[in-house]
């Protein structure tokens, strides 16, 4: 009785889309998040009898044959790319990209990383560092005396010191795009990692080349609607519903087919 | 054994495939793309011997999918497309071309628009479609021109049109995983539609009519046993009779 199967494999994808969604609906105040989405494609069909085949000797064919469906599997959890708002924070080091491209950290194993969450802090030996401490890949140092930063929307760092007008500059955050944003491996703590499925990142001036500009004083909320999610979880649900209602029918066949003897 | 339980096993074995069918179809019913299938059931005769009338049998003859268009569901996505309308997107898989709906595309490493499964899209024609690397944003227009704009400043730029292709008879299209069809007689680019961009298809699936179904095959299926269980008692009736005769 295959209709159980079936049924159980629909089961599952249901389940994995509300896991996708609950994790969603969980980071909706994370900075800079992107909700996910789950896409399912149907399983291999079994040919009973395959569309073409000759039904006769004079060549009639089979117009349209007997395929019969196995099921239902999830095919990706992506990515959606959306634009989450920004949100005005007023702090010097709280920077958001305005567009596409990441910022690139350095790991403590030396590895690079990349994150859209731009809520930097001054490390202590001044080089700007995310909320655990790992610094930005640019190597930018900030003077202990300087008393005001600037950061221009293409990336400019300025400091400016007590008693001088003239602000200096320091150096210049790039941003980093891939080809593929959708390959790029989740590591958690908003970081990602490049795979083979990203390419590899290239290094832009913020604002040319198809990158976002930076914003200063603002941090890029999450992308997640609720709204839509809550819609998603219940179809999600009715979907189990309905798939757990095939178990119980091709159950009360299969007694039926027991009760004869 | 009698043929009345030969004739009622043939359709009861083609009512647990039905059953198969409405499952998948349920099992599906989130799957983008999707087209929902019917099973046909068709008679056929068997002889009985040279003296008496032939039997009719009912059995699992065929199948067909609904084309009707799914609902389109408002993602964002720049690269969530849907055909609103007749035809399907022509993708480059290893086994060859296949033809698909769902429209959940993404680019590759080589920027190249590929859909879920990495097979690639094509025009028309069956070219790919290669997405320059510093496109800020991609425009699919209604008939499958892909402009993409490269920063400020620089005019946009037309990069290829995704090919939308249909076949002459929708019933030789033979199912294939992941969301494909594969056309055994070729396919022609298809009229009548237009591509929207930010949507997917949602399956065509009817839950109600996949219910309806479900609790009629499951009766009818319940209703065959009963003839079993009545052949059964009125063969040893018989049985019993003879002997108590």
């Amino acid at each position: 009785m295959k209709s159980l199967q079936i049924a159980a494999t629909g089961m599952a994808a249901q389940q994995m889309r509300v896991d996708v969604i609950s994790n969603n609906i969980a980071n909706m105040s994370t900075a800079a998040y992107r909700p996910r989405s789950a896409e399912f494609s149907d399983l291999v069909y079994q040919q009973y009898l395959t569309p073409g085949t000759s039904t006769s000797q004079v060549g009639t064919l089979v117009p349209a044959g007997i395929q019969i469906g196995t099921g239902v599997r999830p095919s990706t959890v992506s990515m959606e790319l959306t634009q989450g708002a920004l949100n005005p924070t007023d702090a010097e080091l709280d920077l958001a990209i305005d567009g596409s491209g990441y910022f690139e950290i350095t790991l403590p194993s030396g590895e690079s990383a990349y994150t859209r969450d731009g809520k930097f802090n001054r490390g202590q030996d001044g080089q700007i560092v995310t909320m655990d401490g790992f610094p930005l890949t640019d190597g930018i140092i900030i003077p202990d005396d300087a008393q005001k930063i600037s950061i221009s929307r293409d990336g400019e760092v300025v400091a400016y010191f007590a008693g001088v007008t003239e602000g200096q500059a320091i150096g210049n955050i790039q941003l980093v795009r891939f080809v593929n944003e959708k390959g790029l491996e989740a590591m958690g703590d908003n970081l990602f990692r490049e795979t083979q499925a990203s390419g590899t990142p290239t290094q832009l001036v913020p604002g040319t080349e198809g990158a976002g500009f930076i914003r200063q004083g603002f941090l890029e909320g999450s992308g997640v609607d609720v709204v839509k999610e809550i819609s998603e979880l219940i179809e999600a649900q009715r979907g189990y519903e309905l798939n757990s209602k095939v178990i119980t029918a091709s159950d009360e066949m299969l007694a039926a087919t027991t009760r004869v003897k | 054994m009698s043929n009345a339980i030969y004739a009622m096993l043939g359709r009861q074995q083609g009512l647990m495939q039905e059953m198969q069918v409405v499952a998948n179809n349920l099992a599906n019913s989130s799957t983008t793309g999707y087209k929902s299938d019917r099973a046909l059931f068709g008679e056929f005769l068997v002889a009985t011997g040279s003296q008496s009338s032939s039997l009719s049998m009912g059995g699992l003859a065929g199948h067909s999918f609904a084309m009707a268009q799914g609902a389109l569901k408002i993602t964002g996505g720049e690269m969530d497309l849907a055909i609103q309308g007749d035809g399907f997107f022509l993708v480059n898989t290893e086994q060859g071309q296949r033809l698909t709906r769902a429209g959940h595309f993404q680019l590759s490493t080589d920027g190249q628009l590929v859909d879920m499964n990495g097979s690639a899209v094509l025009s028309s024609g069956g070219t790919p479609i290669n997405i320059p690397q510093n496109a800020s944003e991609i425009r699919v227009a209604a008939d499958g021109t892909v402009t993409i704009s490269a920063g400020d400043g620089l005019p946009p730029q037309e990069v290829g049109q995704i090919g939308v292709v249909t076949v002459d008879e929708e019933a030789t299209l033979v199912r294939d995983s992941n969301s494909y069809f594969s056309a055994p007689d070729g396919h022609r680019p298809a009229e009548n539609n237009e591509i929207v961009q930010g949507a997917l298809e949602q399956s065509n699936v009817s839950p109600v009519l996949e219910v309806a179904r479900m609790i009629e095959v499951q009766r009818a299926y319940e209703a065959g046993q009963a003839l079993f269980e009545r052949e059964d008692q009125r063969v040893s009736q018989i049985i019993s009779a003879i002997r108590n005769g």
